[in-house]
């Protein structure tokens, strides 16, 4: 088994390096230049200054030469600056990041908590009402696309009702202190962290849901039952903890997804996050912080993935791998 | 060479940025009758009697990625110039300069142009001060010549900088600029100016803390920019005009980058205005007025918004010795000129924001006020028969084998255009010319020829824009010289039409070397007549000037060329009590 992880751990490098190469030579495909945000018609850069600026940022080196520059710097942790405001690409990252992962952090949590509850309920009260009804609000929520959702609450909540702010993470007038802090910034959050749970409860509840209806008609369920094991107990300590091993395999497989973010919730709330920032740098072809990005989301995606493949083996012992 | 600068105002797609002086008119529309007139009156509700202080609260939907000018080619950073950065020379609406961070506007009676036309003074006022209290003095000045004109470095300057070719501080207050060639734009310089105490060099680069957020002398001073999110602007406790100015303590600029979020954040009152308005917004907030919702909406006389063109390619695919088989035809351009329902446009789509406009210069030095001619679709027919373009079987025309047939193309994503880039295809179906819309992003329009940008490389039949509000006509006629048409010994050069004609070249020429105002003009009018008369490229309205705030923000100047985005206005914001 250990031979099986260290094996894994080490096919990770190579994939990352090809995930690479792919990344850096799919930017350069795309039409217009890094320069295009700068050059062209409009722009009041002449030609000698473009010029002048393509030197310096090395564009006019061979492709191979500029990946090779790009991957030695990003492993001596200089991973350059954005072509659109000079800054640090890292900078500009960990400044969006925190804003981030509270948005999906939370969302998240939300997601996977009500997804345990309604299916659960929904497994273990298996065609009642309450399993038909959460059915359809699941199937329902897979099929609402996010920014319709998202617009709608915005208009009851925010513009119809006045409950809740439209935009940003605080309020824009006055800066509040101490708890009236904690509490406008609760405020803000309410409505894209709903709309971000929207489509993952949806998703996850099924999973739970259908999970746990296998678990429960196990064999071992009913021998735990008829041991005298109070209910609870039965459906709580040996269905869902055995129902949930693929569950949690496919929560960490949605790590990556914390990360970058959700544009469109994002954009509708006025929240700089890190999916913006990534559409935003694409637009511009802000090359530097693109890469970054990338780089940081394939290694979140493979190292979730092993993450995911180790953590099944580990939690269920039926799993052993050679 | 002077670039042209454009600015597709209406787009906010476009982070492509305009200079304000010469382009980059938010687009604003007439108001409602039942709106409330702040603008050429100059008046201010109720005077000194606002509650002092309060932060303003604006949404910007496009955030730049430096907010110095100097140093951005996109709209956002404008915003400096409305609160941080102050320009020597104010610019009224119809374009005319007044002095403001100057002492006088030099001219050739009060001795401040040469005769020769080639040296020009510059005097700064007296006690002018940077928010960091140090002095304003010609150093900055001279210092702002020579950052524009330093190869090393990353300012991207308007192009007057190019002529200068020396500059000598006189005096504390005085600076002596010596040009190259007569440069009627010489009042187009210093919209900014650099302070030279916070720079070690002239070859300044992207990431110096100064190109990211400069420091001015302006009623507010940029006091932090979480990116993505908001910039934080705050009162100069040391404004140099006026001990009581700025009445706002701060602005915080909100980034919505959802231009629908931002124009319904404002409808509900959650911004005091937005960074900017479009036409297509106007109305909306003229309907919401109606509705109860709180706005002023104001409007500018003696300014037109800009112009949207229908852009007509000459040559054939870029091709400078080969005539467009269709559009070559002065028959066919008489013809859709006519055949436009330019009224249905104004009164359906946009609901009567918008008026008519027929000449090349419509704004600023040298304007003419031509109105296009009307709609008559029997008089359009009747020119396409007479030149020989008959109506084919499936209702389009035919001319020696050649379908009247051409692409029509605008920037994706605007609503507003897409519904009168339907009336104008049925307009020119009714008269037998077909008209395919095939909208791009707005990279794809105005990219340059190298990149494949469709008007560059002449890849179009027509296109639409905006463009062309300016104060000085020069930059603007420059456009449809022949000098700047792209090629193969020319790919930087630009071209809405890849035309050609001699006579315009000279006068254009003319116009752009000449210093004497009333030859200027007459050169300007002479260049206009040939291109209307050639009909090079079609206009189907100007949208009136306009703006539209919260009524708790009051003392809300309008009249000058940028409205309400400048400090001269900035500076006597103040939020109401209430």
């Amino acid at each position: 088994m250990t031979s099986y992880r260290i094996r894994r751990c080490l096919q990770a490098v190579p994939l990352l390096l090809g995930i690479s190469v792919i990344v850096f030579a799919l930017l350069q495909m795309t039409p217009g230049g890094p320069m295009a945000a700068g050059e062209g018609a409009q722009s009041q850069a002449s030609a000698e200054q473009i010029a002048r600026l393509r030197g310096r940022y090395g564009l006019d080196d061979p492709l191979w030469m500029q990946y090779l520059k790009w991957l030695g710097g990003i492993l001596t942790g200089d991973w350059g600056a954005s072509f659109n405001t000079g800054r640090p690409v890292v900078e500009v990252i960990t400044e969006r990041l925190p804003t981030t992962l509270l948005l999906t952090g939370l969302s998240f949590g939300l997601s996977v908590l009500l997804a345990l509850v309604v299916g659960v309920t929904a497994a273990v009260r298996h065609r009642t009402l309450f399993d038909y009804v959460s059915t359809g609000l699941a199937f329902a929520g897979l099929a609402m696309p996010s920014f319709w959702f998202g617009l709608m609450l915005l208009f009851v909540f925010s513009y119809s009702l006045d409950w809740l702010p439209s935009s940003g993470l605080a309020d824009l007038r006055f800066r509040h202190e101490g708890f009236a802090a904690f509490l406008d910034r609760a405020e803000h959050l309410v409505l894209p962290v709903a709309v971000l749970s929207l489509v993952s409860v949806a998703s996850l509840t099924r999973y739970v849901r259908s999970s746990m209806l296998d678990v429960l008609g196990q064999d071992y369920i009913r021998t735990a039952r008829g041991n005298g094991l109070p209910e609870r107990t039965v459906v709580l300590g040996h269905g869902l903890r055995n129902a949930s091993i693929p569950v949690v395999t496919v929560a960490v497989l949605a790590i990556p997804e914390l990360f970058l973010g959700a544009v469109i919730t994002e954009t509708i709330f006025g929240l700089p996050g890190m999916g913006r920032l990534f559409v935003e740098s694409a637009e511009l072809r802000d090359y530097p912080v693109l890469l970054g990005i990338l780089l940081i989301a394939s290694v979140l995606v493979v190292s979730a993935n092993l993450l995911a493949d180790i953590l099944y083996g580990r939690l269920d012992p039926r799993i052993s791998y050679e | 060479m002077h670039r042209h600068q454009h600015y597709e105002q209406d787009h906010r797609q476009d982070h492509r940025k305009g200079r304000r002086r010469r382009a980059g008119r938010p687009l604003r529309a007439v108001a409602p009758g039942a709106a409330v007139l702040l603008a050429a009156a100059g008046c201010s509700s109720g005077g000194s009697g606002e509650a002092a202080g309060g932060t303003a609260v604006i949404a910007l939907i496009q955030e730049p990625g430096v907010l110095s000018p100097m140093f951005s080619s996109q709209s956002g950073s404008e915003l400096t110039e409305a609160f941080v950065v102050e320009p020597m020379f104010l610019t009224r609406p119809d374009g005319e300069q007044e002095p403001y961070l100057a002492e006088e506007v030099p001219t050739e009676e009060n001795g401040g142009v040469s005769e020769d036309g080639l040296t020009v003074t510059y005097t700064l006022r007296e006690g002018v001060t940077w928010s960091d209290g140090e002095p304003l003095t010609a150093e900055d000045l001279a210092f702002t010549v020579d950052v524009a004109q330093d190869p090393d470095g990353a300012a991207l300057p308007d192009p007057e900088y190019a002529s200068v070719e020396s500059t000598e501080v006189v005096d504390e207050q005085t600076l002596e600029v010596t040009m190259s060639d007569p440069q009627p734009g010489y009042l187009q310089l210093f919209q900014q100016i650099l302070p030279e105490h916070e720079f070690d060099s002239t070859a300044v680069q992207a990431d110096d803390p100064q190109a990211r957020m400069p420091l001015g002398t302006g009623p507010f001073v940029l006091a932090d920019w979480a990116s993505g999110d908001q910039i934080t602007l705050e009162r100069n406790e040391a404004y140099w005009r006026d001990p009581e100015l700025p009445r706002l303590d701060g602005i915080n600029v909100k980034i919505v980058p959802e231009a629908q979020t931002a124009l319904s954040g404002f409808i509900n009152g959650d911004y005091d205005t937005v960074f900017f308005f479009t036409a297509g917004d106007l109305a909306e907030i003229g309907e919401a007025q109606a509705d109860g919702a709180q706005a002023e909406i104001a409007t500018v006389p003696d300014m037109v918004g800009s112009v949207e063109w229908l852009w007509l390619n000459h040559s054939d695919g870029g091709d400078p010795d080969t005539p467009h088989p269709v559009l070559g035809d002065p028959a066919v351009r008489e013809a859709i000129d006519r055949g436009i329902d330019r009224e249905a446009i104004i009164d359906d789509v946009l609901k009567g924001y918008g008026t008519l406009s027929g000449s090349l210069v419509y704004s600023g030095i040298g304007a003419s006020e031509l109105e296009p001619p009307g709609h008559d679709p029997d008089a359009a027919r009747r020119v396409l028969e007479e030149a020989g373009w008959e109506l084919g079987s499936d209702g389009v025309r035919e001319k020696g084998g050649e379908r009247a047939s051409l692409r029509f193309q605008t920037i994706s994503g605007d609503q507003t255009r897409a519904l009168y880039q339907q009336i104008i295809q049925q307009d020119m179906k009714d008269i037998g010319i077909e008209l395919n819309i095939e909208n791009v992003p707005s990279n794809r329009l105005f990219d340059s020829r190298d990149e494949g940008g469709l008007l560059a490389s002449g890849d179009f039949d027509i296109a639409m824009s905006r463009d062309g509000l300016f104060p000085d006509p020069a930059i603007w006629l420059e456009v449809f010289a022949s000098r700047t048409i792209p090629s193969e010994e020319n790919p930087a050069g630009f071209s809405y039409s890849h035309w050609s004609n001699e006579e315009y070249d000279e006068l254009e020429q003319t116009a752009a070397t000449t210093i004497d105002p009333e030859e200027r003009v007459e050169a300007v009018r002479e260049a206009d007549r040939i291109f209307t008369e050639e009909r090079v490229a079609i206009p189907i309205y100007a949208s009136a000037a306009g703006y539209a705030w919260n009524p708790t923000l009051t003392n809300v100047e309008t009249d000058y060329w940028d409205g309400i985005w400048t400090p001269a206005s900035s500076a006597e914001w103040a939020l109401s009590a209430e």
